[in-house]
């Protein structure tokens, strides 16, 4: 675990020193946020479209940037796997565990300051477009983008250990895609109903975006929330264990 | 059968890559305490012995030993006992110098203080306080190169493989890192290649030649001096390289 740390706080060096991140992860979503209210805006008020109002646009855009760092991470390991640095940590005495732990501690955490940013720029334009959100219901979803945030990046990280880094963006870029599109970020599954739901429902990333919105709106009824919240925290931990198995099997594998 | 009073023991260490033979049938035992240099031709099989013998890649027969720890059964207990250079450069980019090595110290189970004191300790040595604070990826080949032989040092490896540590490296540093291996010597195990003679003639007490991934000639450098009947590290390593012995 020590060693873990260590590393974590490598990486944590390594991203805050690189401007690609900041764009990546914070700048992102104060972007998202401004287009999609500026779109919001030109929806007739008559079409009771709420989707990208701004309580429930900003859960969206929370999860949809823990999709681009779920990209980002695989990009950074799938490249670092390559680098010198790296293949010299093998002779080390860190184990696949300290490898994991050290890119998925320092990345979640990017994921809440993300989060923090987006809750920050959702309440400046809470305040201009005259709508209120809750604080309360604000944190808590800090809290939930801490949970989904293991799964995103362990996602990732899977990604980056088992795929070359042309592979790992590429298939990122599709996960962001479909799983966007499944995360009824874009669109209302719920009232949608149908094969479309269900299809939504076989996949972790509509529980994402579920439990954050309902966090924001401090719906705390189990199907609203725990429930999801539950099925985030299954997947985080599956991910987890699969992002250290593969990079296990991964260093095995390169070892011949 | 091996034994466990050696640094470094082989047998019969093969590495196959497909159907080439990068290290063939390799015997070799290697005291505790000597420097020993391993030299050959591009391509001999020098860094694919390394890789091996720090448990970074699997032997395809044979076997290798660290005091007594075998390099595939026991890789945890042989990467607590090695250094490594590797042949490539490997600093980490974007931290200093400083937090490169502070990093080595405490991977290997420095508290903050301690790596700390041995960061600047090291930095002292290898003539890096100038740019102690730059990012390592700002300095130039021979920097990052001092820097990467730097943090093999780290955590005070018993045994300490070194690829071509002085590669890029100017004669005033390559001096200095030589004084720093002089002052290692005895004291723990050394693995040096390197295609600098007057290097390997300086710093060896005993030197190994390969050729095609097998040992060709092993032993002092008056011992390969008689064999081949010259004088000097330079034309006996042109000999036996060229076949001729
Ligand atoms: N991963 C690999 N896959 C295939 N062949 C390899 C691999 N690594 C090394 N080889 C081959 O094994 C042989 C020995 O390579 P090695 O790197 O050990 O040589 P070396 O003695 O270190 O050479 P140099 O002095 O150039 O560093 C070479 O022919 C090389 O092409
Ligand atoms: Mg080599």
């Amino acid at each position: 675990m020590k060693r873990a740390l260590i590393f974590a706080k490598r990486n944590m060096t390594e991203l805050l020193r690189d401007p690609l991140s900041y764009i990546f992860c914070l700048g992102f979503p104060i972007v998202m946020l401004a287009v999609m209210t500026l779109v919001n805006e030109s929806i007739p008020a008559e079409s009771s479209m709420t989707l990208f109002r701004i309580d429930n646009l900003y859960g969206g855009i929370v999860i949809f940037g823990q999709f681009f760092i779920m990209l980002s991470v695989s990009l950074r390991v799938a490249s670092d796997r390559r680098s010198a640095f790296l293949i010299r940590l093998f002779a080390t005495p860190m184990k696949p565990f300290d490898f994991t732990a050290g890119y998925v501690l320092p990345m979640t955490l990017t994921c809440v300051m993300q989060t923090l940013v987006s809750f920050c720029a959702a309440y400046v334009i809470a305040a201009i477009t005259g709508y209120s959100l809750p604080v309360g219901g604000m944190l808590l979803s800090l809290a939930v983008s801490a949970l989904s945030g293991v799964f995103f990046v362990s996602l990732g990280f899977i990604a980056g250990t088992l795929l070359s880094d042309h592979a790992a963006p590429a298939f990122c870029s599709i996960l962001i895609s479909v799983g966007s599109f499944l995360g009824c970020i874009w669109f209302d599954g719920d009232s949608a109903g149908g094969v479309l739901l269900t299809l939504c429902r076989v996949l972790p990333f509509y529980y994402c975006t579920k439990a954050v919105r309902a966090a924001v709106a401090l719906d705390l009824t189990p199907s609203a929330f725990f429930v999801p919240l539950a099925v985030i925290a299954g997947s985080a931990a599956v991910t987890l264990a699969v992002a250290v198995a593969a990079f296990h099997a991964k260093m095995r594998s390169d070892s011949n | 059968m091996l034994n466990e009073e050696y640094a470094v023991h082989c047998l019969g260490l093969t590495k196959k890559f497909g159907s080439k033979v990068a290290v063939d049938s390799l015997d070799l035992q290697i005291e505790p305490g000597t420097l020993f240099s391993l030299l050959g031709v591009n391509g001999a099989g020098k860094t694919t012995t390394i890789r091996m013998l720090s448990s970074l890649i699997l032997p395809s027969g044979g076997c290798a030993m660290i005091h007594g720890h075998d390099c595939v059964k026991e890789p945890d207990a042989v990467k607590r006992l090695v250094g490594v250079s590797p042949q490539t450069t490997a600093v980490s980019p974007r931290m200093t110098v400083f937090e490169n090595l502070v990093f080595m110290e405490e991977l290997y189970g420095a508290d903050k203080k301690t790596a700390q004191r041995n960061a600047n300790e090291a930095a002292e040595r290898y003539g890096m306080t100038e740019y102690l604070h730059s990012p390592s990826k700002i300095l130039s080949g021979g920097q990052s190169r001092m820097l990467s032989v730097a943090m093999a040092m780290a955590g005070g490896p018993k045994v300490l493989f070194l690829d071509e540590p002085t590669l890029g490296i100017d004669v005033i540093a390559r001096r200095r890192l030589w004084k720093v291996i002089n002052d290692l010597k005895g004291k723990i195990t050394i693995i040096l290649t390197t295609h600098y003679m007057e290097e390997a003639e300086e710093l060896s007490d005993r030197i190994g030649i390969m050729i095609d991934g097998r040992l060709r000639a092993c032993g002092t450098l008056a011992e390969l001096e008689t064999q081949t009947g010259l004088k000097g590290l330079e034309p006996v390593f042109i000999k036996i390289s060229e076949g001729s012995l």
